[in-house]
């Protein structure tokens, strides 16, 4: 993988936070993070608050929730052509997402349709940006305010504060997600 | 030599992922790579990456499935 990589040109470079812990905000970020590698850019991830989810090893409890998320097209998997169009998210009130079971069903859907579509499971997704050169550190601030170990981590990340991202990254070009 | 890479069923960002490691692997040769997809987002996506990368390309073919021809500039011969 090294000679995919050799041809970096270190002056184009995308750099990204990520704030969030949920699956659906964890893919855009590994999406934009590999396409960026593969196009010869010297990529960043910061990963802070909730986002550090996003890169333990365990990523199981990455889920995704209907529940104060309107924009989120709930749709079944499996199903007749008109039941798979139904977008659940506006016919239903927001009440049955506090229901039991609720964010497992969606998580479950959710990982369903993006393997349907041609998307791989995220921990790959994760593995391939770290392949192709993605640095990825974890605040470590609040790596101590959320009371995680480092060894809940995946291997190739490194530890370490805003200052020390904002050092290594584009004067003027961030993505907050 | 003509290389044929399937990414079929594959959603973006794999189709341009396995095309950069099939350069890759074929890194010292004169290969041309006719690569098959499904995301009709690499219509666009393939040439921007081409182009980028300082490949050239052809779209073989738009339907039912997306081919691409992709192949190094020669180097000019001194």
């Amino acid at each position: 993988m090294n000679n995919i990589i050799e041809n970096r040109d270190v002056s184009s470079q995308f750099s990204l936070i990520q704030t969030k812990g949920t699956l659906d905000w964890a893919y855009p970020a590994f999406i934009l993070a590999s396409t960026a590698a593969v196009m010869d850019k010297e990529v960043e991830m910061f990963f802070t608050f909730y986002g550090l989810k996003t890169i333990l090893k365990n990523t199981q409890n990455l889920k995704v929730t209907p529940l104060g998320n309107p924009g989120m097209p709930i749709k079944s998997p499996i199903g007749p052509g008109w039941l798979k169009k139904i977008d659940w998210n506006q016919c239903l009130p927001g009440l049955v997402w506090t229901m039991p079971g609720a964010s497992m069903l969606a998580t479950w859907g959710f990982k369903k349709q993006m393997l349907m579509q041609g998307q791989v499971p995220i921990d790959e997704l994760r593995g391939l940006c770290l392949e192709l050169g993605v640095k990825m550190t974890a605040c470590q601030m609040t790596v101590d305010l959320m009371g995680y170990e480092q060894d809940q981590f995946i291997s190739g990340i490194g530890f370490a504060g805003a200052a020390s991202y904002f050092a290594q990254t584009p004067e003027n070009q961030s993505l907050l997600i | 030599m003509l290389i044929k890479l399937d990414t079929k069923r594959l959603a973006c960002p794999m189709p341009i992922i396995k095309l950069k490691k099939c350069l890759a692997q074929n890194s010292k040769q004169e290969v041309q790579i006719l690569m098959e997809l499904t995301d009709a987002g690499g219509l666009k996506d393939i040439p921007a990456f081409c182009q980028q990368q300082g490949l050239l390309y052809e779209l073989v073919q738009q339907s039912p499935i997306i081919e691409f021809k992709i192949w190094r500039q020669a180097l000019p011969k001194s």
